[in-house]
């Protein structure tokens, strides 16, 4: 089933902690249950994503890296 | 000496002592019989390990410049604005130097040696720290929240000021610090730097 992304965030170029921040910052535009998406280059950003959600108790729905591209999933809580 | 330890607790045993006489004297100040006195074994034990000084020393190298701080924490436990993540960094930063000043030193001595590795310290323990510093510096100041100032150089000033405190504290013990923490040094550090920036980010 395919995720309805809600917003996304072009963290490309930016190592941590500037992804985290500014994913932060978008994840407190969503409505509980919306979902945004993150585009990094940051190799870091995988372990630091993870950290993030688990913390947040927001559910990382996917994490992928395409050619040194890392996509991730971030759905609020419903 | 323990003539029986396995590889990995050999290697590992190999580049502790390896950090703390590089860190100390440099790569050209020791050599490879020393480092091999120092743990009690011969040469050859050593050349089992790592096929030469250098390449002892670029893992010494390699082991101490790819750590890397998470900032995770910094960003998930206060708040957003500038001063307080630039405060909260800097601390896990100075905790993590502080635990191991030893970094300090090889840091130095790989940048003043043009060592290839030098610039793995740079990529992964201050670039996430001093891109921070210079990103944030440029939207504040399109937002007019700062002074129109070069960020990149602000961000290289701020870690020029953070190494002084840590050099202070950390190495040369200097008397003029003593009676001050580390921690009130830093804080001191940040309040100036967010005064000669001229932050106007609470009005």
């Amino acid at each position: 089933m395919m995720n309805t992304i809600n917003l996304e965030l072009d963290a490309r170029g930016l190592n941590c902690p500037l992804p985290i921040l500014r994913a932060k910052k978008s994840m407190s535009q969503l409505d509980n249950g919306q979902t945004l998406k993150i585009l990094a280059t940051d190799p870091g950003s995988v372990k630091d994503f993870e950290s993030f959600c688990k913390q947040t108790g927001n559910e990382l729905l996917q994490s992928e890296e395409n050619n040194g591209e890392f996509v991730f999933l971030i759905k609020k809580p419903d | 000496m323990n003539k029986r330890m396995k590889a990995p607790e050999r290697r590992a045993s190999i580049l502790a002592v390896a950090k703390v006489l590089f860190a100390d004297r440099g790569y050209h100040g020791v050599s490879v019989d020393e480092i091999a006195k120092r743990l009690g074994v011969s040469p050859a034990v050593l050349y089992q390990h790592f096929d030469s000084k250098e390449i002892l020393y670029e893992s010494v190298l390699n082991e101490i410049g790819c750590q890397r701080e998470s900032y995770v924490d910094v960003v998930v436990t206060g708040p957003d604005d500038f001063p307080s993540v630039l405060a909260r960094m800097t601390m896990v930063y100075a905790d993590s130097v502080i635990a191991d000043p030893d970094y300090l030193r090889m840091e130095m001595q790989a940048m003043l040696e043009g060592a290839l590795m030098a610039q793995r310290f740079f990529e992964s323990r201050w670039k996430s720290f001093s891109d921070f510093i210079e990103v944030s510096l440029n939207e504040l100041a399109q937002a007019g929240k700062v002074n129109q100032i070069n960020p990149r150089l602000a961000s290289l000033m701020f870690q020029g000021m953070l190494r002084e405190v840590l050099y202070a504290k950390c190495i040369y013990h200097s008397e003029h610090y003593r009676d001050l923490s580390a921690k009130t040094l830093l804080e001191q550090l940040i309040q100036q730097f967010l005064i000669t920036i001229n932050y106007q980010g609470h009005s």
